[in-house]
């Protein structure tokens, strides 16, 4: 068996792996009436500084001075789990946004190959960031600089997203003025 | 033990048998009237073997009559898959305009760069340009399918489990196409008899696939069209997703700032 015989095996069993994947059903979808509602619920991340408040060693050094370290440590381990469980929230809650973004992209009339692929890119990158995150917290490294990616992160998917939302509100008023936006996307289908 | 040729008749007068059993699904379920690409392929499939099986018996399977004859309807059948495949893309796709473009751009310059990594892969002999060529679309076309299910999938679009099971026959066999393509042509490789086995065994477990999935196609509702908002449900859905983000991002920019005058 020569190598490009082989190469094209393994590309026909890569093909094959790649369907597996595609033909399962997604984590999460939602429709537009769900992101809706989704967006009006309680944001987790409002509590981020005082996460990373209570994950300050001097907001509890002061116990380790008054000589009740089984206390600083049990009290320190309580708030790593917290957290944790805080950053799973926070994850969950960037991926509901990248949701919207999708509901979003399936309305748009133009999506550019360059944005999409960023925005995919960006969801990855937060997706290992929190994860990164996570380990570094459960090894006991201070999580700053991860935090600081994460907020670079949200910055771009802002961009994107509020340039996406530009270009369906100019659709929104195009539509208003010849009847409504579902009229035109039925007549732009036939 | 069994002749190969034996097998190989076998397995052809059964999978010829299944085709007429999914051309009758198709017909009782009207099928035609959603997917008449796909309806069309499945016949013309039918009519390749009955004609490639009368030009072997009248001409003899190691003529260039019959040479000419039978690879000539298998670039007919490819097109017509072709036609099927993008029906198929269509259907899922084309409702929702921008996503559309993407795709259908992306996935025809995919499927160029795939045939032309196969085409180079090749091995430049003469007698095996069809075979190469073949094997080439192949790749290309089951890449097609999967990148149509992964569009699907990560915008979270919605399919019918009927052309979710056409699309995965599609996929499977191109596979298995290309994998027994590459295994004949290897040094090794078994007789001719064998690939044909495999090849209609291949064809035979797709048509197994696409006719549950026809049979239960008394489900199948034709394709809704996208729900599109109107426009003040769409103002309202984009000035939620940037209020929130905004928050996000002030939030966390807070956080930047706070742990630099910390340090």
């Amino acid at each position: 068996m020569t190598l490009p015989l082989l190469l094209f095996m393994a590309s026909a069993a890569a093909v094959i792996l790649l369907l597996v994947w595609a033909v399962r059903p997604p984590r999460m979808s939602l429709t537009t009436e769900e992101a809706l509602e989704a967006l009006s619920q309680e944001r987790h991340y409002a509590r981020l500084p005082q996460i990373l408040q209570s994950l300050r060693e001097e907001d509890t050094e002061f116990m380790r001075a008054r000589g009740q370290s089984d206390l600083l440590a049990q009290i320190r381990e309580e708030r790593k789990r917290i957290a944790l469980r805080y950053l799973n929230y926070l994850l969950e809650e960037f991926q509901m946004l990248a949701e919207c973004s999708r509901v979003m992209a399936k309305l748009a009339p133009e999506l550019s190959a360059k944005g999409e692929f960023e925005r995919l890119k960006e969801n990855l990158r937060f997706a290992l960031t929190c994860r990164s995150l996570q380990w570094r917290l459960r090894l006991g490294l201070q999580p700053w600089d991860s935090f600081g990616t994460l907020s670079d992160m949200a910055g771009t998917i802002t961009l994107q997203l509020e340039s996406a939302a530009a270009r369906l509100g100019e659709r929104a008023l195009q539509a208003t003025g010849s009847g409504s936006l579902a009229n035109q996307g039925s007549s732009n289908s036939q | 033990m069994v002749e190969p040729s034996y097998l190989r008749d076998l397995t052809w007068a059964v999978t010829a048998l299944l085709q007429l059993v999914v051309l009758f699904f198709i017909f009782r379920q009207k099928l035609f009237r959603w997917h008449l690409a796909f309806s069309a392929y499945i016949l013309a499939t039918f009519l390749q073997s009955i004609l490639v099986v009368s030009a072997g018996r009248y001409w003899g399977v190691q003529s260039m009559v019959y040479f000419d004859i039978a690879w000539g309807l298998q670039g007919l059948i490819l097109c017509a898959r072709w036609l099927a495949v993008m029906e198929i893309a269509k259907r899922v796709l084309a409702s929702y305009t921008g996503i559309w473009k993407l795709a259908s751009s992306i996935l025809f310059v995919l499927c160029l760069a795939i045939v032309v990594y196969a085409l180079a892969l090749s091995e430049n002999r003469w007698y095996l340009a069809v075979l190469n060529a073949d094997r080439a679309v192949e790749l290309a076309m089951a890449v097609f399918v999967v990148g149509m299910l992964v569009f699907t999938r990560y915008y979270r679009l919605s399919m019918s489990d009927l052309e979710r099971q056409l699309a995965i026959g599609f996929t499977l066999f191109s596979c298995s196409w290309v994998i027994t393509n590459s295994l004949f042509q290897s040094p090794s490789h078994t007789s001719q008899t064998w690939w044909d086995f495999f090849q209609i065994l291949a064809f035979f477990a797709t048509l197994v696939i696409w006719a549950k999935a026809i049979r239960k196609a008394l489900q199948y509702a034709p394709r809704i069209p996208a729900v599109l908002l109107p426009a003040d449900r769409l103002g309202e859905l984009s000035l939620e997703t940037n209020t929130r983000l905004r928050e996000l991002n002030d939030r966390l920019n807070h956080l930047l700032h706070s742990k630099d005058s910390r340090t």
